[in-house]
């Protein structure tokens, strides 16, 4: 099923002025356009100004100016945000391919949500490569359109775009995304795993573990390592003792193996009785075949 | 010409007659018969003869399927009216031939027949060496073809009565034909234009009759006698005008068919104990009357093409259904009013003519190696299973995803694509999109689609579609069949359809470049953001060398958003000619469009 989205159209950034990476705002300098300001200040990080020499390169029709704008701008990381209304006023006018991949990584380093929107153009390029990079660049700068277009991304053709939107949803905490990220799971996009056990509700991550024993251990481990660390809060003691139940019961080597992986990292200060019944798993699957300690 | 005749009754092996037949016992020579010295008599010879037994009707054959099975040391029978199977063990070396009530067989030396409805032992003497070609029978006397003695051309044809009696033996260096016998009178073809009949009674030639096209076969069916090979000739009262093209004759409408399959085999041919692929691909057609006007049975012929069966109108040469059988199909009869077939797996599957419909199954016990069915009286038994419209059949024949049929589907397709049906369309868009669809398919059912002029509907609900992996939709939609289609039907509604799949990365570039010249055409309202995106983020795509798809798709878009996109639409398009990083070869076509515009407005 096609999804549109109501994409926001960013052709309002303007790039106006700027400073010298790295440096202080220079004298006479021209002050920054409001949605540059804004987006400065919406970041947690300590910005540069742009020079007007880059603000030249960033705006330049020539993709190896831009090229090299790009590459002074993703040196400055997060701090430059200033340079994203730019950078964005670019990816809308279009770019060669590869000039438009080294914007979308540039405008995944700088991590600003208003980069969002013309990054989610992107995601539906007809170019993999551009596919792949706005798709990771989605990851780092989120927001609800980043979000859903992650999850459209979740049924591309590519597996790595797929993954890469899998990896996103739950870094990105899109909690509305875990009903699509089980049907990614159960069409082998096993990166869906790990965001499920970071974001799944209790009836949710019952229905991860539920997939103990069908779906590979391997990529189990992966959502229910981080379900087993959650807080409290998230997870219950309860939900997390039958989880490791769940786990225990499955009696192989590689449930040992995970099992005395959380027992090495489980924190002293956490609840003595999950530790006791990972300790007691790890007690039960030590014989099993493939253990370290046990029979072939 | 040599010509050795002989009563065998008192030839002791047929070895002998293989090796030395001129020197048995009675021989004689009559250097008339299958002379090509013989003069064309008019009809005088055959009117006479055809007066001489006017009141002697063909008997009706068994109705019965024969396979060989095992290793080819098995005969298995089968009789259609519902007798119990019968088997018979015996090597086999050649394909046994069903002849009105008998089957005829050779194998470990030996030249046998049996009761086709029993398949009990009528009589075997040894073959010489001799090779079976084929057999008629008149419910009394057989009369066989084998190859000659030694490697040269010719025939050798023996007569023999149920009870194991040699009437008469020939060897001949001409090549016989498949033999029909009626009134003990052997009508033999031969030189391909030829019908002797040889009078088993005196051993004399009692007539002949010389046919203006290829005939190497006589046979008898519903009561007459027919000579023929792709056509046939009817033995009434119009014979004796064959030299003159005038006899009473049908042919098969000529039309396209798969593996281009004939009506018969030439009648002097040997066939192998084991079926092959020109067994698969036959025609089927049985006369419909010996007396009065001469048609098709049921006006139906039929086809088959290893697992598919066309049945078409043999007035109009239309196709009317198509059965999509199980396995292959070895061989079979036209009926009265239906078409009997047998299969690789043993199976005996009785069609109806008029619908496609099964009527009834039967099983021959085991798969076999090949198969032949004899239908002369048979009736089917009711109109059959309703086999569902004429698109719907040929839909389930396309779905087969055996490479073996891409021929026999391909026809099908291009017979979906002239019905007027909307269903069609609905078919050939999801055929076109179906992942299981084979790729020697794909093509055709794209083509199709392109050309179908109704069933808007189902384009348009179906352009709401889009790939998508999770959902299980893994072939992208074809498109840019659809939007050419829609396009030529001045569909104005699918307009922002066809501009959401401009952005849709799983459509090929071919498809994206049809929605785009699709939507130069059609107009109508959709989001112009949608056609600026595309704009943007292909302007500067990296030239390809021609045809470039994607290049065209820009331009395309750029033509609709300087007629539709207003002021802002102008805009674009003139900063993708300014700006540096667009595609050079795109920039000009879209600088020739900006001043084709402008020019145009001037003139207004």
């Amino acid at each position: 099923m096609h999804r549109r989205f109501a994409y926001g159209y960013v052709g309002a950034f303007m790039l106006v002025a700027g400073g010298a990476l790295g440096q202080a705002k220079p004298p006479g300098a021209p002050p920054p356009s409001a949605p540059e300001a804004r987006i400065a200040r919406q970041s947690a990080t300590p910005q540069i100004a742009l020079s007007p020499a880059l603000v030249q390169k960033l705006a330049s029709t020539d993709p190896e100016q831009l090229r090299s704008g790009l590459d002074e701008v993703r040196l400055a990381g997060k701090g430059a945000a200033r340079a994203v209304p730019a950078i964005v006023a670019q990816l809308e006018r279009g770019l060669p391919y590869t000039v438009a991949q080294a914007a979308l990584d540039t405008l995944g380093d700088i991590e600003v949500e208003a980069a969002s929107p013309v990054i989610a153009w992107y995601v539906r390029h007809r170019d993999l490569e551009v596919r792949r990079a706005a798709a990771k660049a989605l990851t780092h700068t989120k927001g609800a359109i980043a979000a859903n277009a992650l999850r459209v991304a979740l049924s591309d053709e590519d597996p790595m775009v797929r993954g890469t939107a899998a990896t996103g949803l739950g870094a990105m905490k899109a909690k509305e995304a875990v009903n699509d990220l089980f049907v990614a799971l159960d069409h082998h996009v096993n990166e869906a795993a790990g965001s499920i056990g970071q974001l799944c509700n209790p009836t949710e991550c019952d229905a991860l573990a539920a997939r103990i024993g069908k779906v590979p251990f391997d990529v189990m481990t992966s959502g229910l390592d981080p379900i087993l660390f959650r807080p409290k809060a998230e997870v219950s003691d309860d939900a997390k003792v039958k989880l490791v139940g769940r786990i225990r019961e499955l009696g192989t080597g590689e449930a040992n193996k995970f099992l005395r992986d959380v027992q090495k990292r489980w924190p002293a200060a956490w609840s003595p009785r999950i530790k006791q019944s990972i300790d007691q798993g790890v007690l039960a699957t030590a014989a099993a075949p493939g253990t370290a300690t046990g029979a072939p | 010409m040599r010509t050795v005749i002989g009563t065998l009754g008192a030839l002791a092996t047929f070895a002998a007659l293989a090796t030395t037949a001129a020197g048995c016992g009675g021989g004689q020579t009559q250097a008339r018969l299958f002379s090509t010295e013989w003069e064309d008599d008019g009809g005088k010879s055959i009117e006479a003869l055809r007066l001489r037994i006017k009141d002697t009707h063909p008997v009706a054959g068994a109705d019965v399927a024969v396979g060989v099975a095992g290793n080819a040391d098995k005969i298995l029978g089968l009789p259609l009216g519902g007798g119990p199977r019968w088997t018979f063990a015996h090597p086999l070396d050649a394909r046994p031939i069903l002849a009105t009530s008998v089957v005829v067989g050779s194998g470990g030396g030996e030249l046998f027949a049996l009761d086709a409805a029993t398949g009990h032992k009528l009589w075997a003497r040894p073959t010489g060496g001799l090779k079976l070609h084929a057999a008629g029978d008149d419910g009394s006397v057989t009369a066989i073809t084998l190859s000659r003695a030694g490697n040269g051309p010719g025939s050798t044809l023996l007569a023999v009565t149920h009870d194991g009696g040699v009437v008469r033996q020939i060897e001949t260096d001409k090549s016989l034909g498949a033999p029909a016998v009626l009134a003990r009178l052997a009508f033999i073809p031969w030189g391909n234009q030829y019908v002797s009949v040889f009078d088993l009674s005196d051993g004399d030639e009692a007539a002949r009759v010389l046919l203006r096209e290829k005939t190497s076969r006589a046979w008898t069916v519903g009561g007459g006698l027919y000579f023929g090979e792709a056509a046939a000739v009817r033995f009434d009262d119009r014979i004796k005008d064959a030299s003159h093209s005038q006899a009473t004759r049908i042919a098969l409408p000529p039309r396209e068919l798969p593996g281009t399959p004939t009506l018969m085999t030439p009648g002097d041919a040997y066939a192998g104990p084991v079926a092959s692929a020109p067994d698969k691909i036959r025609l089927y057609a049985r006369p419909s009357s010996p007396d009065g006007p001469l048609g098709w049975d049921s006006d139906r012929f039929y086809a088959t093409y290893f697992g598919l069966v066309f049945g078409f109108s043999s007035s109009k040469g239309a196709l009317r259904w198509v059965h999509t059988h199980g396995s292959d199909v070895l061989g079979g009869a036209a009926a009265k009013g239906s078409l009997v077939l047998c299969d690789e797996q043993g199976k005996v599957t009785v069609i109806d003519a008029e619908s496609g419909g099964t009527v009834s199954e039967l099983d021959m016990g085991e798969p076999v190696k090949s198969c032949a069915v004899q239908a002369d009286a048979f009736h089917a038994a009711g109109p059959g299973q309703s086999p569902g419209t004429l698109a719907s059949q040929i839909q389930h024949a396309l779905e087969s995803k055996d490479l073996e049929l891409a021929t026999g589907q391909r026809l099908l397709l291009r017979e979906l694509g002239t019905m007027e049906d909307e269903q069609v369309t609905k078919t050939l868009i999801e055929m076109a999109s179906n992942p299981r669809t084979s790729p020697a398919l794909l093509g055709d059912a794209r083509t199709e689609l392109a050309s179908r002029r109704n069933g808007a509907e189902f384009m348009l609900d179906a352009l709401s579609r889009h790939y998508d992996f999770l959902h299980g939709v893994l072939r992208p939609l074809p498109v840019g069949p659809i939007a050419q289609a829609l396009a030529a039907m001045k569909q104005t509604q699918a307009a922002h359809l066809l501009a959401d799949h401009l952005l849709d990365p799983m459509d090929t570039d071919d498809d994206v470049r049809q929605v785009a010249a699709a939507l130069v055409t059609l107009g109508g309202s959709f989001e112009v953001i949608d056609l600026k995106r595309f704009f943007a983020m292909y302007r500067a795509a990296p030239a390809q060398p021609p045809p470039d798809a994607i290049a065209d798709a820009v331009v395309s878009v750029g033509q609709v958003l300087l007629r539709q996109g207003g002021a802002d639409g102008r805009a674009v398009v003139d900063q993708a000619i300014a700006y540096g990083m667009t595609n050079p070869l795109v920039k000009e076509r879209l600088s020739a469009l900006v001043q084709a515009a402008d020019a145009e407005k001037v003139k207004k």
